[in-house]
C-alpha cells in the first residue's frame, strides 16, 4: 500500500508540471536509444575495421576510439532534452556534457578502484579510457540534460525515483550499464585463460544496457498508450 | 539436543544458560558432523622412521639368500634374496597412457597417438621371455609427486601423511632410493627437478631440470636427451634414472589428440631405439651392460584432456616395460603367465601382463638384491621378477649340480623363498604401524590378516622341515609350493586391499552422514534465528516487523554468492578478492544510500576508502603465494611497483607501524576516559596500554635504523614478547574472575557491555599484534576503521519512524558486512587457505625451541587472530551502539544472541558449501593441492569460531 501511495505522488508533479518538452513521445525515445546503439556498434566497427583492433587485443585503444564515437553521439543527442531549453542554449548544454564527462569518469574510476580494479601505472591507460565510456554511459546523458541541478541529480542516481520519460531515459541505462559492468567483474577470476575475461566487462554492460533500454523504450510506449 | 528442544518449546527467553546451552549444542553438532567428514575424507598415514636393514632378514623364518655364518663382506652377493639384475635403467615417461604402449589392437578403434613407441612392440614381440609390456595400476591421487613417493617406498601416499617433514617434500620413509644408497649403488638422476627435492642427498650424479613450466615442452626432454646417451657408456652408475616430462606438458597444453603429443611420442621412439642399441651393443658376457635391466615407464596417465589426480581408469593406468638384456636359456615358468595376448598391425604376437604399482619398490629390490623397502606393502611380481629368471637358475645349478631338480622347480623355490621374506617384511611393518600409528587399522582387521599369515606360515614350517630332512633329495614337491604361493599371495593381497581401504578410498558413507548433520545444524540454526525474532516481537511490538528489507535481501545474496564460489577453484584462490569485491559493493550501496538520506556521508565514504587498501594488501599477499603455489599465477605488474630496498621506504616500513600502535593506543586511552569503568576491567585495558609500550620499544629495538644505546639492547631478544604472552594469560584470567565473581549490579548495559568488549578485545590485541609483526597495528586500524564505518552505517537501515527495529532484518545487513571484513582480513594480513600460508615465523616470536603445543597456540592466535578472534569477541558493539537507554535487560540479551546466532550461520553456511564442494571434486586434479588444505581452514575456523561464539555467550549475556 505505501509503495502504491508513493508511486502515486511520484507520478503527481509530472501531470501538475505539464512540461512540453517532459512529454516525449515513445518514438523519439526509441529513435534515441537505437541511434545510441548505432554509436556503439560503429565504433566497435570502426575499431575492427579501420585499426584492426579490439577489446581482447588492444583493449586501451579500441576503449578510447569507442567513448569517443559514442561521446559525440550521447552528448549531441542528449543535449537536445535540455531541462529548460529557454534558459540554457543547446551549446551551453553540450559544454555542461563536456565538463561533465572526466568528472563522471574520476567518480566511475574510484568507483572501479574500490571494487577491486588495479591501481598501478601500466593499467592507467585502461583505466582512464573505461571509466571515461562509463561516464559515458552513466553521468553525460544526466550532465547534458540537467546541467549541474543537484536536485535532479539526487533524485536520479541516489534515490532512484525517475519521473517522466526523461528521467527514465537516463535513469534506467545509467544503472543498466552500472549493474551491468558489476556482473561483467563476475567471470574475472576463472582460470580459463581466455583473455576475454577481462573484456566480458563490457559485453555485459552493453547486454544490460540495451535490455534496459528496450524496457524503457516499452515503458514509454506503454505510457503513451495510457495517456491517448 | 534436549537444550533446543526444550529453548524450542519454551515462550519465553532463557537467560544466558539457554543461550549457552543453544550455542553449545550447535558446537556439538558442528564438531560431529567434521568428524564424520573428516574420517570419510581425509585419509591419514603416518609415516614410520624405520629403516629395513641388511640383517633383518635372519629374523624371518626364511632362507637367506646365503648363510649367516660365511663371511658377510661379500655385498655382490646381495642382501635379502640374490640380485638378478646387476644395473638397472629407469626411463619415467611422466603421465604414459597405457594406450600409448599398447598396440592399438588390443582396442575397438585405432585413435592416432596408438602404435607411435613401434621400438616397445618390436622387442616385446622378437624376445618374449626377455622384454615384457605391463599394465600398470597406479593408485589414486594420481599426481607426480604421489606416485614417485609411491613408487620408491612401495606404499600408498596420502593427502596428510604424519611425519616429521612439515612442508618441504623430502621423502623421510624408507624407500628404494635410500636402500639403493645404503647398499653400495650408485644412483644417475636425470630430468624432473622434482626427484632432487624427494631425495635430496641421494644422487650421486643429477641433472635436474625446472619441471615448473607446463607450457615448456623441452627444456626437461632435451637435458634428458642430452645426458642419457653418454651415461650409458660410462661405468660410474648402477642405477640410472632419467625422467621426461614432454608427454605430460603436452597433454596439459595441448591433450592427448595434438600433434605435438604425437611428435612427443615418435621423438621417444627414436629415444628409446638408441638407448636400446648402446644396450644391446654391449649386453654380450663381460661387457658393460651385461646384466642390465631397462625399465620404462609411468608415474601416472591421463585422461584426453591431459588432467590426472583423480582415480578414473584412464588416469590410473599407466604402463611399465621391462626388457632384460642377459639372455635366459630356457624361457620363464609359464605356471606364472597371466597375460593376454594379440597380434598387432604387423601380424606379430604381443603379449602384456598386469602389475599394481605399489609391487613395484619390492620387485625391483627383489631383482637388486636389496633389503625391501620398510614400508612397502607390495608383492613381489611374479612376472617382472621371471625376466630375469634365468640368471640365477644358471648359477645354483653350477653349485649344486643336481639333475633331478628341474629349472622350473629351482625357480619356484627362490621365488616361494623371495614371497616368504615379502610376507614375513609386510607383516613386520603392519604390525609396527599399527603399534605406532595414532589413527590404525581395525582390529577385525588385524585379526584377519595375522590369521592369513599364520596359515601361510604354518604351510611354510612344513615345508621347510621336509626340506631340511631330506636334505640331499628335491626338496619341494610341486603342488606343496604351489599352496605356498598361493596362502602368500593371499596374505600379501588381503593386506594390500586393506591399506587401500585404509588410505586411498573414500569412506562416501561417513561424508554423507557428515554432511546431512551439517545440513541439519544449518536449519536448526536458521529455526533458531527465526524463533528468536518471535519471541523479540512478544517483547517490544516495534520489533516484530518482518518486512523483507533490502538489507536482509543483499545480506542473503552475499552470503550465498560467496558460499557457491567455493565451487569453483579459480574464486577459491581469489577468495579474499572475492570478499573485499562484495564488502565493497555493500559499502557502496551503503554510500547511495547515505547520500538519499543525506546522513553519515563522512563514514560512508571512509568506509568505501578503506576498502581499497585492504584489497591492496590480499593482492600482495597473492603475490607471496603466487611464488610458492602451482594454480595460482599472478601478474607482479598488478600491484603497483614500490622498490622496497630504498631507504625512504625503508624508514616508512619502520615507522608507520609504530605510528598505527600509538594511534590504537590513544584510541584505547579515550575510550577508558570516555566510559566510567570499573576496578578490574580498568586494569586490564592499562595492561594493554603497557604492553603497546613493551612492542614499540622491542620493535624499536629490532630495527636497525636507530642507534640505540646500550642498556636497550638487552631487549633485543625474547624477553619482551615473553612478558606479553604472560600479561596476557593474567589479563584473561582476570577477566574470568571478573565473569566468576562480580554479579552485573550496573543499570546501564550499553556502558557496562562496551567496557567488557574492550577489555577483551585489549587483552587479545597486544598478543595478536606482536605475533603478526609490524602488519599487526595497521591491521588492527583497519579493522577498527571497518568496524567502527559499519557500526555508524547501522543508522541507515533504521526505520524513518525512528523507531528501534531489532529484528534479523535489522541486523542481517550488519553481520553479514562484519563477516566479510573478517574475512577479508584473514587474506590481508597475509594469510591464505594452504599450508605454505601459515606464519611459521609468527610460532617462533619469543621462543627460540620448539614445542608442539605450545608453538600450535601462537600458530593458530596469528592465523586466526584478526579474522576469528577479534570480530566474534567485538560483536556486541554492533547491538551495543545502537542500543537506547533505559531498555530491559532481556531484549538487550536477545539481541546479543541473535546477533552471535547469524554470525555463526553465516560462518556455517559457507563452511557447508565448502564440504559440499570438497565432496563433488573429490576426484579433482586439485583436490589435494587447493581444495582439501581450504577445508581444513575452513573447518577449523568453523570449530574456533564456535567455540568462541559459546565463551562470548558466556560472558557478554545478562
Amino acid at each position: 500500500m505505501e509503495e502504491k501511495k508513493k508511486k502515486q505522488q511520484s507520478i503527481n508533479p509530472l501531470e501538475t508540471k505539464n512540461d512540453p518538452v517532459l512529454c516525449i513521445s515513445p518514438a523519439k525515445v526509441l529513435v534515441l536509444h537505437l541511434i545510441c546503439g548505432l554509436g556503439l556498434a560503429s565504433g566497435f566497427w570502426a575499431a575492427h575495421y579501420f585499426y584492426s583492433i579490439n577489446l581482447v587485443s588492444n583493449p586501451a585503444e579500441t576503449l578510447r576510439l569507442i567513448w569517443i564515437v559514442e561521446a559525440s553521439v550521447v552528448i549531441l543527442l542528449y543535449s537536445l532534452f535540455r531541462l529548460n531549453p529557454d534558459k540554457c542554449s543547446y551549446s551551453r548544454a553540450v559544454v555542461g556534457a563536456l565538463l561533465g564527462l572526466p568528472a563522471g569518469a574520476i567518480v566511475n574510476a574510484l568507483g572501479a578502484i574500490v571494487l577491486g580494479a588495479p591501481v598501478g601505472l601500466q593499467h592507467f591507460r585502461k583505466t582512464v579510457h573505461w571509466s571515461l565510456l562509463m561516464s559515458v554511459f552513466t553521468l553525460v546523458p544526466a550532465a547534458s540534460v540537467f546541467g549541474s541541478s543537484w536536485t535532479d541529480w539526487h533524485r536520479i542516481f541516489a534515490q532512484t525515483k525517475p519521473i517522466g520519460p526523461v528521467d527514465y531515459m537516463i535513469c534506467l541505462p545509467a544503472h543498466g550499464a552500472v549493474i551491468g559492468a558489476w556482473f561483467g567483474a563476475w567471470p574475472m577470476p576463472l582460470d580459463w585463460e581466455r583473455s576475454w575475461q577481462y573484456g566480458t566487462s563490457q559485453l555485459w554492460q552493453s547486454i544490460v544496457r540495451s535490455a534496459s533500454r528496450i524496457s524503457n523504450t516499452n515503458q514509454s510506449w506503454g505510457r503513451s498508450e495510457e495517456l491517448s | 539436543m534436549a537444550a533446543i528442544w526444550a529453548f524450542w518449546k519454551s515462550d519465553t527467553w532463557g537467560g544466558r544458560s539457554w543461550a549457552f546451552m543453544v550455542f553449545l549444542s550447535i558446537m556439538v553438532l558442528h564438531s560431529l558432523a567434521i568428524l564424520l567428514f573428516t574420517r570419510g575424507f581425509l585419509l591419514t598415514r603416518t609415516e614410520l622412521s624405520q629403516y629395513s636393514q641388511c640383517s633383518d632378514v635372519f629374523e624371518s623364518p626364511c632362507f637367506p639368500p646365503y648363510d649367516q655364518n660365511v663371511n658377510n663382506s661379500n655385498r655382490a652377493r646381495g642382501c635379502w634374496t640374490k640380485p638378478a639384475v646387476g644395473r638397472l635403467v629407469i626411463i619415467l615417461l611422466d603421465a604414459l597412457r597405457f594406450d600409448f604402449v599398447a598396440p592399438s589392437t588390443f582396442y575397438a578403434v585405432k585413435k592416432p597417438w596408438m602404435d607411435k613407441l613401434q621400438v616397445i612392440h618390436e622387442l616385446a614381440s622378437k624376445h618374449p621371455s626377455t622384454a615384457r609390456i605391463f599394465k600398470a595400476i597406479a593408485d589414486p591421487p594420481t599426481t607426480s609427486l604421489q606416485r614417485l613417493k609411491g613408487l620408491t617406498t612401495g606404499g600408498l601416499p596420502t593427502f596428510i601423511d604424519v611425519g616429521n617433514s612439515f612442508g618441504a617434500p623430502a621423502i623421510v620413509e624408507d624407500n628404494l632410493i635410500h636402500q639403493l644408497v645404503q647398499n653400495g649403488k650408485r644412483v644417475v638422476m636425470m630430468g624432473d627437478d622434482t626427484w632432487l627435492q624427494l631425495f635430496p642427498h641421494h644422487f650421486n650424479v643429477s641433472y635436474p631440470f625446472p619441471s615448473f613450466n607446463v607450457k615448456d615442452l623441452h627444456t626437461v626432454d632435451d637435458g634428458c636427451i642430452k645426458n642419457l646417451l653418454p651415461t650409458l657408456y660410462k661405468e660410474d652408475w648402477d642405477v640410472l634414472i632419467a625422467h621426461f616430462l614432454g608427454v605430460d606438458h603436452a597433454g596439459h597444453i595441448f591433450g592427448v589428440d595434438s600433434s605435438p603429443m604425437i611428435e612427443k611420442l615418435e621423438q621417444y621412439n627414436e629415444i628409446l631405439k638408441k638407448v636400446v642399441e648402446v644396450l644391446e651393443s654391449q649386453s654380450s658376457p663381460g661387457d658393460l651392460h651385461e646384466n642390465t635391466m631397462l625399465l620404462v615407464m609411468g608415474d601416472h596417465g591421463q585422461t584426453l584432456n591431459g588432467d590426472h589426480g583423480g582415480g578414473s581408469a584412464e588416469e590410473v593406468e599407466t604402463s611399465i616395460f621391462a626388457l632384460s638384456l642377459k639372455k635366459p636359456p630356457t624361457s620363464a615358468p609359464a605356471a606364472f603367465d597371466n597375460s593376454t595376448c594379440q597380434l598387432d598391425m604387423q601380424g606379430r604376437r604381443i603379449c602384456f601382463s598386469s602389475i599394481q604399482q605399489l609391487d613395484f619398490a619390492v620387485t625391483v629390490s627383489a631383482l637388486l638384491g636389496l633389503p625391501f623397502p620398510f614400508g612397502s606393502i607390495g608383492h613381489v611380481n611374479s612376472e617382472l621378477f621371471a625376466l630375469a629368471a634365468g640368471t640365477w637358475s644358471l648359477e645354483k645349478l653350477a653349485i649344486h649340480d643336481r639333475q633331478s631338480l628341474s629349472e622350473l622347480d629351482e625357480w619356484m623355490q627362490n621365488y616361494v623363498n623371495v614371497l616368504c621374506i615379502n610376507s614375513w617384511q609386510v607383516k613386520k611393518y603392519i604390525d609396527v604401524y599399527s603399534s605406532l600409528s595414532l589413527i590404525g587399522f581395525s582390529d577385525k582387521d588385524l585379526l584377519h590378516v595375522s590369521e592369513l599369515y599364520a596359515q601361510a606360515q604354518e604351510l611354510w614350517s612344513l615345508t621347510s622341515e621336509s626340506s631340511v630332512v631330506h636334505e640331499n633329495e628335491s626338496s619341494f614337491t610341486l603342488p606343496a609350493v604351489k599352496r605356498q604361493l598361493e596362502a602368500y599371495s593371499a596374505f600379501l593381497a588381503s593386506v594390500a586391499s586393506l591399506a587401500r581401504s585404509n588410505w586411498t578410498e573414500f569412506n562416501l558413507k561417513l561424508m554423507g552422514i557428515g554432511f546431512c548433520i551439517m545440513l541439519f545444524s544449518l536449519v536448526l540454526h536458521a529455526f533458531s534465528i527465526k524463533r528468536l525474532d518471535n519471541l523479540c516481537g512478544h517483547h517490544s511490538p516495534s520489533c516484530g516487523n518482518s518486512r523483507n528489507s533490502f538489507g536482509m535481501i543483499f545480506a542473503c545474496i552475499a552470503v550465498l554468492t560467496r558460499a557457491c564460489s567455493f565451487l569453483s577453484n579459480s574464486y577459491i584462490l581469489e577468495e579474499g578478492r572475492v570478499a573485499s569485491f562484495l564488502l565493497a559493493t555493500t559499502a557502496m550501496l551503503q554510500l547511495r544510500c547515505a547520500i538519499m538520506k543525506k546522513m553519515m556521508l563522512l563514514e560512508a565514504l571512509l568506509f568505501v576508502f578503506l576498502l581499497p587498501f585492504l584489497r591492496i594488501s590480499i593482492e600482495l599477499a597473492q603475490l607471496k603465494q603466487a611464488v610458492s603455489s602451482l594454480f595460482l599465477k599472478m601478474d607482479p605488474l598488478r600491484t603497483p611497483g614500490i622498490n622496497e630496498d630504498s631507504q625512504f621506504w625503508m624508514s616508512i616500513t619502520q615507522f608507520v607501524p609504530i605510528l598505527a600502535l600509538v594511534i590504537v593506543g590513544y584510541l584505547l586511552y579515550k575510550s577508558i576516559g570516555c566510559y566510567s569503568c570499573h576496578g578490574i576491567l580498568k586494569y586490564v585495558i592499562v595492561g594493554s596500554l603497557s604492553n603497546f609500550m613493551l612492542i614499540a620499544i622491542y620493535w624499536a629495538c629490532n630495527s636497525d635504523l636507530l642507534n640505540l644505546p646500550m642498556v636497550l639492547r638487552g631487549l633485543k631478544g625474547n624477553l619482551i614478547p615473553r612478558i606479553i604472552y604472560a600479561v596476557g594469560v593474567v589479563q584473561v584470567s582476570f577477566l574470568s574472575i571478573v565473569l566468576l565473581l562480580v554479579r552485573e549490579t550496573t543499570v546501564n548495559l550499553k556502558e557496562s557491555t562496551v567496557i567488557k568488549v574492550l577489555a577483551v578485545l585489549s587483552t587479545w590485541s597486544s598478543t595478536i599484534i606482536v605475533l603478526s609483526g609490524k602488519q599487526g597495528p595497521l591491521a588492527v586500524l583497519a579493522l577498527l576503521i571497518g568496524g567502527w564505518c559499519i557500526i555508524r552505517l547501522m543508522r541507515l537501515e533504521q526505520n524513518t519512524e525512528n523507531k528501534y527495529s531489532g529484528s534479523s532484518h535489522f541486523y542481517a545487513l550488519p553481520v553479514t558486512q562484519w563477516s566479510l571484513l573478517a574475512v577479508c582480513m584473514f587474506f590481508s594480513t597475509g594469510h591464505w587457505c594452504a599450508f605454505d600460508g601459515l606464519r611459521y615465523a609468527a610460532a617462533f616470536i619469543g621462543f627460540d625451541e620448539f614445542n608442539l603445543i605450545r608453538q600450535a597456540i601462537l600458530l593458530t592466535i596469528d592465523t586466526f587472530g584478526f579474522s576469528h578472534i577479534f570480530p566474534i569477541f567485538g560483536l556486541p558493539f554492533l547491538v551495543a551502539c545502537y542500543y537506547p537507554l533505559r531498555q530491559n535487560k532481556r531484549l538487550f540479551s536477545m539481541q546479543l544472541c541473535q546477533v552471535y546466532l547469524m554470525y555463526g550461520l553465516i560462518t556455517a553456511v559457507s563452511v557447508t558449501f565448502t564440504i559440499l564442494c570438497v565432496t563433488i571434486q573429490r576426484r579433482h586434479l586439485m583436490v589435494w593441492g587447493l581444495f582439501a588444505p581450504k577445508f581444513v581452514f575452513d573447518v577449523v575456523g568453523l570449530v574456533l569460531a564456535d567455540v568462541m561464539i559459546c565463551l562470548s555467550s558466556l560472558y557478554y549475556i545478562v
